[in-house]
């Protein structure tokens, strides 16, 4: 079962959704990934927008 | 300089639909000169985008690489000329995202993001269903053979965008046909005369003449969706402030006029596309039919597969420096997505179908801010499409030739015949 904790953010400009359970592969960032734990300087895989530029939402 | 035969084979709308043609000019570029200027007979020199890095370069700056300085689609002096002529100055005939740069873009687009996020459109999912349904079971009625593009792909996108909009289904003939006309109005299959396009003058006359008849319906709607506002996007359009003013005139009909063409055209093309790749890779099919997980699959490689946006232009604001070239501030620029999604760095075997490619980072949709808007609706009309399609579909193969639209702007197949069995 999923930790209650794990959050949900999405980019502003595309929509691009990371859900830290699933965390994004394709990324090389494993489930389980913190938002925290991702480097500043990494950018939405979809449309190149900063990780500054991500909101927590609620699914 | 690029070749003249290479850089007039760019903007030939029959090299787009002969398929073949264009991969080999973009194959030859992304070779021999992946970032270099053209100049097609008749046109300013711009430079032609072909590698997928380069593309994402220029897509994520925004403010050093405008939208709106020059043209958008790659247009010849006669016809810039002839559009400046008419607007008083312009290069736009229309004044929608696709033309707008910061601050006005994130103004405008964030009126109606938040109706095309996906936690939003879920909303939706039933409803689309039901429409898929109704679509396959269409398809169906037909026996054992249709026109795959035009029974179905043509039709369903159409239907969800139009009910998205709150354009009563009554309208869709007119409102597909005024699409055609003008993404196809160089295909005298599609276009409104019916007959070749030689004449600049004539062809120009007869793009503006569509895109009145959209803003006289539209601007129909805009007064009943102000004084009896519903859910839907033309409401939020009608009804929208920016700064706290209503949107411009321009503005609001041009905000219509690309949700009722791009937000079903692309998808259409894609959903064609994937059909007819499917036909022609039936390995591809009974994999996916075998196990409906591999959809996303699918829709992502039918998407770069399609690329059914073929270009769009930039205008550098200052001199800069790109892939190791000096750009002057000015310069335009032609993005070639279906070259980014051919792009032998960055894709395995790039003209193979594959709905098994992994990663799949294809730039069909763009990139940056101007990235598609309706890119998740997209996604979901097909895989909802497929879902229920994919139950019912035993078999199906090409029941003739397939043929391209004749266009190098945003285009796919218009006919893709097809027989097939169904329970």
């Amino acid at each position: 079962m999923a930790d209650p904790d794990f959050k949900v953010w999405q980019c502003r400009t595309c929509g691009y959704i990371y859900e830290e359970a699933l965390g994004d592969p394709s990324e090389g960032l494993q489930p389980g990934t913190r938002w925290a734990d991702i480097p500043d300087t990494w950018i939405c895989p979809t449309c190149g927008t900063p990780k500054s530029d991500f909101d927590m939402i609620e699914l | 300089m690029i070749p003249q035969d290479i850089a007039n084979t760019i903007v030939d709308p029959r090299a787009y639909a002969d398929g073949k043609r264009i991969d080999h000019a973009f194959a030859w570029l992304r070779r021999e000169a992946p970032l270099e200027q053209a100049q097609p007979e008749g046109f300013d020199p711009f430079w032609v985008v072909t590698r997928h890095a380069d593309i994402l370069q220029v897509e994520r700056q925004n403010e050093l690489f405008h939208n709106g300085d020059r043209a958008t689609v790659v247009t010849n002096i006669e016809a810039d000329t002839q559009v400046r002529a008419m607007t008083g100055g312009s290069p736009h005939l229309v004044r929608s995202l696709v033309q707008m740069d910061n601050p006005d873009h994130f103004n405008y687009r964030k009126l109606t993001q938040g109706s095309f996020l996906p936690q939003n459109l879920k909303a939706l999912e039933v409803r689309i269903r039901e429409i898929a349904r109704g679509f396959v079971d269409r398809m169906a009625a037909h026996g054992d053979r249709c026109d795959f593009a035009r029974d179905v792909a043509f039709l369903y996108p159409l239907h969800v965008i139009m009910e998205v909009i709150g354009v009563p289904e009554h309208d869709e003939p007119r409102m597909l046909k005024l699409t055609q006309e003008l993404f196809g109005s160089q295909d005298p299959e599609l276009n409104r005369s019916g007959s070749e396009v030689t004449d600049v003058k004539s062809g120009v006359d007869t793009i503006q003449s569509v895109v009145l008849d959209f803003m006289t319906y539209f601007n129909a709607i805009t007064d009943d969706r102000r004084a009896n506002p519903r859910n839907d996007i033309t409401s939020v359009i009608a009804n929208g402030k920016i700064d706290g003013q209503p949107l411009g005139y321009l503005e609001a009909m041009s905000y219509y006029i690309i949700a009722a063409t791009a937000g079903h055209d692309t998808t259409s093309s894609t959903t064609a596309g994937a059909f007819w790749a499917l036909a022609e890779n039936p390995d591809q099919f009974a994999k996916v039919k075998a196990d409906p997980s591999l959809i996303p699959g699918l829709i992502e490689e039918s998407i770069r597969w399609v690329t059914p946006v073929k270009h769009f232009m930039r205008t550098a604001t200052a001199d800069t420096e790109l892939a190791g070239r000096k750009i002057a501030k000015g310069d335009w620029l032609l993005l070639s997505y279906p070259s980014g999604n051919r792009d032998e760095a960055v894709f395995d075997q790039p003209f193979k179908f594959d709905i098994t490619r992994t990663p799949n980072k294809h730039v069909a949709f763009g990139y940056g801010a101007h990235i598609c808007l309706g890119q998740h609706l997209a996604r979901m009309e097909m895989r909802v499409l497929w879902e229920e399609l994919f139950k019912r579909l035993d078999s199906f193969e090409l029941d003739g030739q397939p043929k391209n639209m004749v266009a190098n702007f945003v285009c796919g197949p218009k006919s893709v015949p097809v027989r097939f069995k169904m329970h």
